[in-house]
């Protein structure tokens, strides 16, 4: 009697959460916060602690469903046999959608920027921002090279980055990237000694990653609220006149951007067989929440519930690549740094021909490596990169991207989300369960 | 033998007169005199050699031709404290100029945002600094990056090879040759010259200190976009005020003046003064 009670009311909280998380409802309260934004009232900043608030709700069960999510896949495909298939499937769509986004995001504000460039009055605008934003020198160097500050140890760059040299450490230090690592080696060594032992814990695992998910459940429940809290002041912190100064940026950012993010779902559709539209509504929710949060990895759990339960999209795939592809493929630092760096070409009046542009594109793909583990601000750092082989200053474009950062940060963030989601729905795309109407059903 | 004693007189005479203090003989205004505090508070008159352009923060003309600025009240100050009037000598055609009144003899004081170096200090004392001034760099953006291919600008600024503006009779033409010894020192007339050639591209970088570097660009924040500043930690310029050589009394009492005084100039102050904001 008491189970089916609490069956009951986990039932009932699934339905409201599906009930609250309609489309209708998200796309209700990303247009008040964006209104809520633009309009820069005082009380707007007020909400910033709710949503700092809903953001460390989600973060509680975010290592432990990856440290249980992530053995579990890599059981399931060492145990299917499938693996090899699996991850040469990855690999390959991975590598195509790289080059798309590439290709896009060097194409389209190539052809923004060949039909529009700063007249004085903007340069003079963008020099106030940055006068104004970089209220402090740009370089300091010391003639003495022994005044020179110490670099970082290599151990905090690159590859290293990656080694869990203490799964502790890096649990308590919410170092997600080291933590999927291990899980990832770990998970492999699970299943190697449950072949000889014939002992695992993996039933365990899998409670965990139940209860974390039922978690994810009740959280789920505030989205909207999640929604408005999160946009609404990072919106206002962007001033119309900033905002003005820096459309040259803003505009094929957006632009390809919203491209990009509509090209998913699409292309998701198809390979899913299923429509466009039903596909948008349901992914929209991991969207939203990537957008609201600037968090990817806070987005796993709910897009992996997403494409497993609503496209019922095969869980392998999914669970195998997308903790780990979103945690270091980043499709939106990509478009960011390649456009960035156009803008920047174009201020400083520095022309770009096809072979720039390809190279523009490699380096921006290495680039967005080496922001692996890092986010917010610190991510802006590797863009020097891509900007120094060029004979651009890394030092004009930071002051003026982190202006525009709270904005360009949401949609990072949310076409890391939703590239890496496609990338397992077309790796998986022939292990999709139809319907018995051949179509994804409803959620 | 009188013959030889008129000649014997004149050749001590002689003597005696080439043989003269060599204070005494580079004070034409006083001589006889040595120039220390006594001296001035006597002739109940400090004079205060400065630039006769002016040094926005530091000391401009009004539009009525009056002397204003920190250096100016600093220089009153200074002498209300010695019980004289103030006369300022107005018409130092460089900073080096300044020095030169007062080793020359024409000045006891000189005050003229001058900084502390080795040429100066074998012709006048130093008094201790009224402000500390991290040296800078003024730099086209393009040219310093496309000379340091690829790696930051602070590595190719370090070991500058380019053309540096700098300007004439400044302490900054002695500090362009010791700290950028393969670089090209173009010395301007002065610094809206300076910055003009930087701009026409005839040199990459200027050279001075923090202060005037950031004040280019808070007055004229477009030129953001095309100029970069870069300060170099390890080199100061001591903002001093000049004393003739023989005064150490005026010296330390000028000292004592400037340590009570302390905190009077600080940088954000004198970005943020309204004696700052002509532009360039």
């Amino acid at each position: 009697m008491k189970a089916a009670t609490i069956f009951g009311i986990d039932n009932s909280l699934k339905a409201l959460s599906r009930s609250i998380n309609r489309p209708v409802i998200t796309l209700t309260a990303i247009v008040l916060a964006l209104v809520l934004g633009a309009m820069r009232l005082p009380f707007v900043q007020y909400l910033r602690p709710v949503g700092d608030f809903y953001v460390a709700l989600l973060q509680i069960c975010v290592l432990p469903f990856l440290l249980a999510t992530i053995p579990l896949a890599v059981r399931s495909a060492m145990a299917s046999g499938s693996a090899p298939g699996v991850i040469r499937s990855l690999i390959f769509w991975v590598l195509i959608t790289v080059v798309a986004v590439a290709a896009v995001s060097a194409i389209i504000p190539s052809l923004f920027f060949r039909y529009s460039s700063p007249d004085e009055r903007m340069v003079a605008n963008i020099g106030a921002l940055l006068g104004r934003s970089a209220d402090t020198v740009d370089v300091e160097f010391a003639i003495d090279a022994r005044h020179v500050p110490e670099n970082k140890s290599a151990s905090d760059f690159g590859i290293f980055a990656l080694i869990p040299t203490n799964v502790f450490a890096s649990l308590s230090s919410n170092d997600s990237v080291r933590v999927l690592v291990f899980a990832a080696i770990f998970g492999i060594g699970m299943v190697l000694t449950e072949r000889n032992s014939g002992h695992s814990i993996f039933d365990a695992l899998r409670h965990i990653q139940a209860v974390c998910v039922l978690i994810f459940d009740w959280f789920s429940l505030l989205v909207p609220i999640g929604i408005v809290t999160l946009v609404a002041p990072q919106v206002a912190l962007l001033g119309p006149d900033a905002f003005k100064a820096l459309t040259l940026f803003a505009y094929p950012f957006f632009i390809a951007g919203a491209l990009l993010l509509l090209a998913g779902p699409i292309i998701c559709a198809f390979a899913l067989r299923a429509s466009p539209f039903h596909v948008f509504g349901v992914w929209l929710k991991p969207l939203m929440l990537a957008a609201s949060t600037r968090n990817s990895l806070i987005c796993v759990p709910l897009a992996l519930e997403t494409l497993k339960n609503d496209l019922k999209v095969k869980e392998e795939p999914c669970d195998l690549y997308l903790p780990i592809g979103i945690a270091t493929i980043r499709f939106g630092t990509i478009l960011y740094f390649v456009i960035a760096t156009l803008f920047v070409g174009i201020l400083m009046g520095r022309q770009f021909n096809l072979h720039d542009l390809a190279l523009l594109a490699v380096f921006s793909v290495g680039a967005s490596f080496a922001t692996i583990g890092v986010s917010g601000l610190a991510a802006l750092a590797p863009m020097a990169i891509v900007l120094r082989p060029f004979g651009l200053s890394y030092e004009v474009a930071v002051p003026l991207m982190i202006i525009i950062d709270p904005l360009a940060d949401m949609l990072r963030t949310m076409l890391n989300v939703g590239l890496n989601g496609m990338v397992a729905v077309l790796a998986a795309a022939r292990s999709v369960v139809p319907t018995s109407t051949g179509r994804v059903p409803d959620s | 033998m009188f013959l030889r004693s008129i000649s014997g007189t004149l050749a001590l005479l002689i003597w005696i007169a080439l043989s003269s203090p060599p204070a005494i003989a580079q004070s034409p205004s006083r001589p006889g005199l040595p120039r220390d505090l006594q001296s001035i508070v006597d002739a109940k008159v400090l004079r205060v050699a400065i630039t006769r352009f002016d040094l926005p923060s530091f000391h401009v003309r009004g539009a009525d031709g009056t002397l204003l600025g920190p250096e100016i009240e600093m220089a009153q100050q200074i002498g209300r404290a010695l019980g004289v009037k103030v006369e300022f000598l107005d018409n130092a055609a460089s900073f080096d100029a300044v020095v030169d009144f007062i080793a020359e003899g024409r000045a006891d004081i000189g005050i003229s945002k001058l900084s502390q170096t080795y040429n100066r200090l074998m012709r006048v004392r130093f008094s201790e600094p009224y402000v500390t001034l991290r040296h800078a760099l003024l730099f086209d953006r393009r040219a310093i990056a496309r000379a340091a291919g690829g790696h930051p600008p602070a590595a190719e600024l370090q070991r500058y090879k380019g053309r540096l503006s700098v300007i004439a009779g400044s302490a900054y033409v002695d500090f362009a040759h010791r700290n950028f010894p393969n670089a090209t020192v173009v010395e301007a007339r002065d610094w809206d010259t300076a910055i003009a050639s930087l701009l026409g591209g005839q040199v990459d970088a200027v050279y001075r200190d923090e202060f005037e570097i950031r004040r280019v660009l808070k007055n004229k924040p477009s030129l953001n976009v095309q100029l970069g500043s870069a300060v170099i930690v390890d080199q100061k310029a001591l903002l001093s005020i000049a004393i003739c050589d023989t005064c150490s009394k005026l010296q330390e009492f000028i000292n004592y003046h400037i340590g009570v005084t302390r905190g009077a100039f600080t940088l954000n102050e004198l970005l943020n003064s309204q004696l700052g904001k002509q532009v360039q």
